[in-house]
């Protein structure tokens, strides 16, 4: 029940940036109700996953094939490129604050001097950058690299 | 009237519409932040569904370069490409002119009439204010923050936004204006964190400026680079580690002048 709780909280709650990215990418008026479906179900499914004991970045790439395949189907429907639903839908997951505590720790270590505690900071925040962000759009990649494979999907 | 080959014959002056049509094309769409397969596929399918044999598109950071081949004639032209934000309307319309042609209901005076005609749907900006507060706040909401530092971050994000609208309203720099966006959202949202304001105040600091993230870029870069474009992925990749770098400058020289390390620490 409790998870339940949680999910629904984390849905609701991941669906709103998800929305308000979109719009500044400027995703057409009639297509933000997709955004918002993705955004929950991804993050949700990340959440999810997560409970179960799977590593972020596992979750993430698990969450965004399964936003790749949903947005497969709406941009066949739609006759509409994929990135318009999946992108705003995976910014929820973006590892922001990871990118910026590395980039906050190299500024650091520069005007406060070298120690490992930073050196620790900025290695630890940037591994998880790059792998959460790399499993991110390899998941949203995953429908046309393994089933389109080169053809166009609209 | 077919040539063996079965194609249409074509003039010198039609295969250079249809050269400069298809590369307006994919102008737009990079201008707009379509990913590098989405460019070449788009320009390639409307040039043959207008009559050329193929097309070839070299894809570069900040030029197109495209030919079109006819019975062993080659026309090449080259676009700079400016960057000109990320509009996923855009994108859609010219795909859905690129399909309509390829269904062969325009020809290519009608597609280079509408191509012209595509105007850039923004939303109303304080629309965009408003929900992009409400973005952050979610991001604080997400990280366990409570109501105090639901507040703190709408307020401070929602600010940001509407300076980085200004600042990007008036051409500035994308590096100054992230700089000086995330210097403005840091140092309200450590008001939070002086005054002690709810449970975790410093969550409050990290989620407003996220605002500043450059998300599409960087999901870009990476599946340029899965793709195969791989110099359009580290163009990308690289922008987006500056954009970064210099939101990373602005929230330092907040955190300087408050003296309020947050988040950080």
């Amino acid at each position: 029940m409790d998870l339940l709780f949680l999910l629904i909280d984390d849905m609701f709650w991941a669906a709103i940036p998800a929305v308000g990215f979109a719009m500044v990418f400027n995703v057409p008026k009639q297509m933000l109700v997709y955004c918002a479906v993705a955004g929950a179900i991804g993050h949700g499914f990340r959440t999810l996953t997560m409970q179960f004991g799977l590593p972020i970045e596992w979750a993430s790439l698990a969450a965004t094939t399964l936003i790749g395949f949903i947005g497969l189907y709406w941009s066949r429907k739609h006759l509409i490129p994929r990135p318009v639903f999946t992108v705003a839908a995976a910014i929820p997951m973006i590892p922001g604050s990871y990118a910026f505590a590395t980039m906050l720790g190299l500024v650091e270590m520069n005007s406060g001097g070298f120690t490992y505690q930073l050196l620790q900071t900025v290695i630890e925040n940037g591994l998880k950058t790059l792998f959460i962000l790399i499993a991110l759009s390899f998941g949203l990649a995953i429908p046309s690299v393994l089933i389109y494979r080169g053809r166009p999907i609209v | 009237m077919t040539n063996l080959a079965g194609a249409v014959p074509l003039t010198k002056q039609q295969q250079t519409d249809i050269t400069r049509i298809a590369i307006k094309a994919g102008q737009l769409l990079q201008q707009h932040g379509a990913e590098s397969r989405l460019i070449e596929q788009t320009t390639t399918r409307l040039g043959v569904a207008l009559g050329a044999q193929s097309i070839e598109l070299a894809v570069s950071a900040d030029a197109l370069v495209l030919t079109s081949l006819f019975e062993g004639r080659c026309i090449t032209t080259t676009r700079k490409v400016h960057d000109r934000g990320i509009n996923m309307q855009m994108v859609c319309d010219v795909q859905r002119i690129c399909v309509m042609a390829e269904k062969q209901l325009l020809r290519a005076a009608d597609v280079n009439k509408k191509l012209d005609k595509l105007k850039p749907m923004k939303y109303n900006r304080w629309l965009v204010v408003l929900m992009i507060g409400l973005s952050c706040a979610s991001f604080s909401h997400l990280f366990g923050g409570d109501w105090w530092a639901f507040a703190v971050t709408f307020v401070a994000s929602a600010t940001a936004m509407f300076v980085r609208q200004e600042l990007a309203h008036r051409h500035h720099n994308p590096f100054i204006n992230f700089a000086v966006t995330a210097f403005i959202a840091t140092l309200i949202s450590s008001f939070g964190v002086i005054y002690q304001l709810g449970n975790r105040p410093d969550l409050a600091m990290a989620a407003c400026v996220l605002l500043l993230v450059p998300g599409f870029p960087l999901i870009n870069a990476v599946s340029d680079m899965v793709k195969g474009h791989i110099n359009m992925g580290i163009a990308r990749w690289t922008a987006a580690t500056l954009l970064t770098f210099s939101v990373a400058a602005g929230i330092f020289a907040a955190m300087g002048v408050t003296n309020v390390m947050g988040w950080l620490s």
